[in-house]
């Protein structure tokens, strides 16, 4: 997941005025903060009927993803099986898992520290 | 059916009566199993912010488990509270929009003059996301129902209704049994074998599945458009 989900998108200021660098290192930091701060996230796995548009309108109209972020994560479910799509206190997360369970979507809570976030498991 | 476009009522297409009737008539009987798997009782509303918690039964039907699904793959305790506090509320939610996703259809907003034309349905631009999840839960029971359990099962099933609506009249039910005991290709029949649908019932309902998501990428695609566009009021 090592910056590819932005993990810190909802978080410190500091980390998004920094974000413009758009290098590893400031990842690294927005991870570290993430472990610290938010330690649940909310993973969409992937599932043969849900199609990728729908699959995008949700991640864009829930999360006000913009169209490249949602796309980026869409495709990751897609090919990988799972995406981080949102990180934040475990009340939040629960909100959020909800609201893909709403949606028609597969998802689960998990806090990030465990085994960075996503491990074993099967998109079946 | 023909696709739904954007148009300024709402987003709109037509439908033929035989497919009004059978989306309709799945999606009463999907609100029936909800109902019944997660221990609803008759006549609860949703909605005025009041959250139901407890759990009065957790589904046993895979179909409904995929509808309401653990929200942790590991945590076994996590999971039951999460049920606990959520279920009812995710439950008479789907419900009453695969209701209200029925009688949309079941009172269309057009009659046409020429009846091979289908009726038109004009789904408004508040109501389109309960539509599309209407089509959504529709889609992921049948899927269970239909065996489908990888991308490639699904694009077989497109393939195979695709291929039917062409040769209809030689599409016997013998010929697909045969085919199904073949092992030319086990992986893709792997799901259908599991369920043990007759050629016919797959068709029937494969024949749904489809339609429903050919109704339903239809309509994501124009809400896409229209929530990047800005011009999403729901």
């Amino acid at each position: 997941m090592n910056g590819q989900t932005t993990t810190g998108a909802r978080l410190a200021t500091a980390a998004a005025a920094t974000e413009a660098a758009g290098d590893t290192q400031v990842d690294t930091r927005e991870d570290a903060a993430a472990a610290v701060a938010d330690p649940w996230v909310t993973i969409v796995w992937n599932d043969p009927v849900n199609l990728m548009s729908y699959v995008s309108y949700v991640f864009e109209s829930y999360f006000g993803y913009p169209e490249a972020k949602a796309q980026k994560l869409m495709l990751q479910v897609h090919h990988d099986g799972r995406a981080v799509v949102s990180s934040g206190p475990r009340e939040r997360m629960e909100v959020d898992v909800q609201a893909m369970h709403g949606f028609g979507l597969w998802a689960t809570l998990r806090q990030s520290g465990a085994s960075d976030g996503v491990s074993g498991g099967g998109a079946a | 059916m023909t696709p739904f476009r954007s148009a300024p009522a709402g987003y709109v297409a037509r439908w033929d009566d035989v497919e009004r009737e059978v989306l309709g008539r799945v999606a009463r009987d999907v609100a029936e199993l909800l109902r019944a798997e997660s221990g609803l009782e008759p006549g609860i509303e949703v909605g005025d912010g009041v959250a139901f918690t407890g759990v009065a039964r957790v589904p046993q039907d895979p179909a409904v488990q995929r509808l309401l699904p653990d929200a942790h793959d590991e945590d076994a305790d996590v999971a039951a509270e999460f049920r606990h506090l959520t279920q009812t509320d995710l439950a008479a939610g789907k419900l009453a929009r695969l209701v209200a996703f029925a009688d949309a259809i079941d009172s269309p907003d057009v009659l046409p003059d020429d009846p091979r034309e289908g009726a038109e349905l004009v789904v408004p631009r508040e109501s389109a996301q309960e539509f599309a999840g209407a089509l959504t839960d529709v889609r992921l029971v049948l899927a269970e129902r239909l065996g489908l359990v990888d991308d490639q099962d699904v694009e077989t099933l497109h393939d195979d209704v695709l291929a039917g609506l062409d040769d209809e009249d030689d599409d016997t039910d013998d010929a697909d049994d045969d085919r199904e005991e073949t092992d030319d290709a086990p992986d893709e029949y792997a799901g259908w074998e599991r369920v043990g649908l007759s050629g016919r019932e797959r068709r029937y309902w494969g024949g749904v599945f489809v339609a429903a998501g050919f109704a339903q990428e239809s309509l994501v695609d124009e809400m896409l458009a229209d929530l990047r566009a800005g011009r999403a009021s729901g």
